[in-house]
């Protein structure tokens, strides 16, 4: 069990860290608006 | 949606608007910018935000035309290929999601644009441009659609952020999650039933806390090592007591195998002080506080050779004696004669005051001017970097180091450490007569619970706090130590032109006049046409005359308007452009009609709102006032509520910084506020200088705060959030001083178990942020909100 949890948490820590490497914490606006953009097309009929 | 607004900049329409299809447009610009995105089918760019948009500036075609010489282009470029060119350009203008829309559909409108991904919290584009495309054309694009690139910050753009902080806060994390829920068995004391197993968990613990101690807290350490080597005693000096003494104990249990000792508290108490330092570094990444006037120069110039062949050269290259070419609305890079015509220049850069003064041929014209009008030609006097203005920089900029304050933690510090070594000292001896076996462990445990951890956090979240809720109404600080400045401030001393007047409106003094009505509506009109500054003024003070339709509308830079009307010819401009003879300055304006004539003078407003409001709360016996002018203003100062014994007229940019010492000299904590490049003596003598600005992302003389100049009126509102954090940080601070109390007092007892070591330590942290956010956000919104 000792093993396991480390074993996850490990992951997680590496997972951050890839994710920081990345630039994943840079920019903390653009992308959660650039997801909007995909709709385009419906909201030309509002 | 607002009727009488632009849509597609916000801004208020003027009499008579540009209809396009059913919406109306503030100027030619912008319906051009919405025309263009209509045809590409980027519309929704109106839909995500309303009235988005940016106000296109107009530029000739050529402006750009520096970015096609290799040379130049290459500093821009981080990769090129055959077929493709990588860059990164900074785009000031960027400030909402239709922005970051539009700019990620641009290949939508050139295809040779391939890809663009946005960069919001840095306003920054990395762009991907077919080969084939010059980078004057991309920049032109951009500036078209009212995002002009800004070439000046570009250069450094390489760099790479730092990440090793938020590696120190995930390793800390990790550590401080995992040993907790590997030391739960313990805390409920079921470890001692299995010492196999707790043996495993503890040394596993011991393996996770390694790279928090020397990974994690190493900025700790090393800063208290540093302050211990200089003989200074700052905060970090008890905290990396408290880590160590708390490590070695527990190092000391896990290798005895009597337990895993506190490795939980102590990489929570890691983590939270990474997290305290986390909120308070947050900064302003698009605004520089450190920039250097240069930036705001241009990068080329045209240069005219004998053969009187133009060329563009780069600014680095000019030589004395070389004749160059300046446009209109352009900055002249360097101190350089006039060979060409009279013409206006813009000095607002350099002093603040908007209106131009007339410069005549062969006069000497100083770098950081801006033409106003024709081309003109001039010849070098001086390289850039040997400029008036560049020694006006160099000489005030490194003058005087701030007087370096002492943080309060920092001062609390050296109490609190002399406090804590008498303590442990005392029960040493205390545990030395009754009990020595237990004398070890009472002394480490002192040191453990008397770790600063909720003394450490006060300071980052208070003062951070107080940053962000100042960021929010237009006050933006450097850094948390600004916070704490404001706190001391006892005396505000203010610039007057730009600061205390509004460089954008005027007030009309008319010193003549013989038109008639009818006349003056005509010339009205005209000045609707323009966008000149006077022109402007003059038609925002007559705004309830009729529109008339004009003929032969001819606008002269620099110089003046004309236009047909029933037959009469009217001009208006400057006395040259009109044919007085008087000798003119650049805040007058002539009218002339069929050999009637009027002439206005145009003085700036004084911001008369953010006057009283200043003069009403903080008091005058409190405010001082240096001023660059002649003391022509100084009536009207004391009639606006200034006390005349501390106005101080004619200064030039040295002796304003000097006046400021003299303050300080008696014992004052000075607040300056300035606008202009002149002020960058005062602003950093000053204990903060703030910059006034009418434009964030304009030109910001090197300062510790940028204040929005809408903002200006709630100053001393912005000082009572200051000084009421002071307020906030003693609370919390007495607080954590009772916590470790409370933890000593146990500790003193020789009771202290790791479970109450956890429990206390985050405890103590919550209560202590809790405790300055809301404190903060009600005094916030108390003051603001009413």
């Amino acid at each position: 069990m000792l093993m396991v949890s480390l074993c996850i948490a490990a992951f997680f820590l590496g997972f951050f860290f890839w994710a920081t490497k990345n630039g994943q914490f840079d920019d903390d606006y653009g992308p959660s608006v650039r997801v909007l953009f995909e709709d385009e097309p419906n909201l030309k009929d509002e | 949606m607002k009727n009488n607004a632009c849509f597609h900049c916000g801004d208020t329409l003027p009499n008579k608007p540009i209809e396009t299809e059913g919406h109306s447009f503030c100027c030619n610009g912008c319906a051009n910018v919405y025309q263009l995105l209509n045809q590409h089918l980027l519309d929704a760019f109106y839909q995500y935000e309303p009235m988005a948009g940016s106000k296109p500036r107009n530029e000739r075609p050529d402006a750009y035309a520096f970015l096609d010489l290799e040379e130049l282009r290459s500093r821009y470029i981080t990769f090129q290929n055959e077929q493709r060119v990588h860059l990164n350009l900074s785009l000031p203008s960027i400030h909402c999601s239709s922005c970051i829309y539009l700019l990620e559909n641009l290949n939508k409108i050139n295809s040779k644009v391939l890809r663009v991904q946005v960069h919001f919290a840095r306003k920054q584009a990395s762009i991907v441009i077919d080969s084939k495309m010059a980078l004057s054309e991309l920049a032109n694009l951009l500036n078209y659609i009212g995002y002009p690139p800004d070439f000046s910050k570009n250069e450094n753009n390489s760099k790479k952020h730092d990440r090793t902080f938020l590696f120190q806060l995930g390793t800390a994390g990790f550590a401080f999650g995992s040993i907790m829920l590997w030391s739960t068995p313990d805390y409920f004391g079921l470890g001692k039933d299995n010492p196999g197993f707790r043996n495993f968990s503890a040394y596993l613990s011991l393996l996770a806390s390694i790279p928090v101690l020397l990974f994690s807290a190493r900025g700790y350490l090393i800063s208290a090592y540093k302050a211990i080597r200089s003989k200074a005693i700052n905060l970090d000096v008890p905290i990396s007591i408290g880590i160590l003494a708390l490590y070695l104990q527990s190092l000391l249990q896990i290798l005895n195998g009597q337990g895993a000792g506190y490795m939980d508290s102590f990489a929570g108490f890691i983590f939270f002080l990474l997290i305290g330092k986390w909120f308070q570094n947050i900064t302003y990444a698009s605004l520089s506080f450190d920039r250097d006037f240069t930036s705001f120069f241009p990068v080329a110039i045209q240069r005219i050779n004998k053969a009187n062949h133009k060329d563009i050269v780069p600014i680095e290259a000019l030589q004395i004696d070389d004749l160059i070419e300046v446009r209109n609305e352009e900055i002249i890079p360097c101190d350089s004669e006039l060979s060409s015509a009279n013409t206006y220049i813009d000095y607002s850069f350099v002093t603040g005051e908007s209106l131009p003064v007339l410069v005549n041929k062969g006069d000497l014209i100083y770098a950081g001017g801006k033409i106003q009008g024709v081309a003109s030609q001039m010849i070098v006097k001086a390289t850039s970097n040997r400029s008036h203005l560049t020694q006006l920089w160099n000489e005030t900029k490194n003058k005087t180091p701030k007087n370096q304050l002492i943080r309060y933690q920092d001062r609390i510090a050296q109490y609190f450490l002399i406090v804590l070594l008498l303590l442990a000292l005392s029960s040493g001896i205390f545990w030395c007569v009754v009990d020595k076996s237990q004398m070890m462990k009472v002394i480490v445990a002192l040191l453990i619970v008397a770790c600063p951890c909720a003394l450490a956090l006060s300071a980052p979240f208070t003062l951070g706090n107080a940053l962000r809720v100042l960021g929010k109404i237009g006050l933006y600080l450097k850094n948390v130590s600004v916070v704490e400045s404001l706190t001391a401030i006892d005396t505000i001393v203010l610039d007057k032109t730009g600061t205390l007047t509004d460089p954008n409106s005027y007030e009309l003094k008319i010193k003549s006049n013989s038109l008639n009505k009818d006349q003056f509506a005509v010339f009205v009109n005209m000045a609707r046409q323009s966008t000149h500054p006077l022109s402007r003024a003059l038609a925002l003070a007559n705004e309830d005359i009729d529109e008339l339709t004009l003929e032969d509308f001819q606008e002269i830079k620099g110089q003046g308007l004309s236009a047909s009307y029933q037959n009469q010819h009217f001009i208006m401009g400057s006395a040259a452009f009109v044919g007085n003879e008087q000798n003119a300055q650049g805040n007058e304006l002539f009218l002339n009609v069929d050999s009637q004539t009027a002439h206005i003078q145009f003085e700036s407003k004084w911001r008369t709102k953010a006057i009283g409001a200043i003069i009403e709360k903080i008091g005058k016996e409190h405010l001082y006032i240096l001023s660059g002018d002649q003391p022509k203003d100084s009536d009207q100062l004391i009639a606006l509520g200034f006390s005349p014994e501390r106005m101080y007229f004619g200064l030039n940019p040295g002796q304003k910084s000097d006046q400021i010492k003299k303050l300080q000299s008696n014992g004052r904590q000075v607040l300056f506020i300035g606008d202009g490049l002149n002020d960058v003596g005062a602003l950093g003598t000053a204990e903060i200088g703030i910059a006034l600005s009418e434009d964030m992302f304009r030109f910001t003389p090197s300062c510790d705060a940028i204040l929005e100049a809408k903002f200006f009126s709630q100053l001393p509102q912005m000082i009572e959030i200051g000084r009421y954090a002071k307020r906030v940080l003693q609370i919390c601070l007495a607080f954590s001083l009772l916590y470790n109390l409370f933890g000593l007092s146990i500790a003193f007892t020789g009771q202290l178990t790791p479970l109450i070591a956890a429990i206390l330590m985050p405890i103590s942290s919550i209560t202590i942020v809790i405790l300055s956010t809301v404190l903060i956000q009600l005094k916030f919104k108390r003051l603001f909100k009413s």
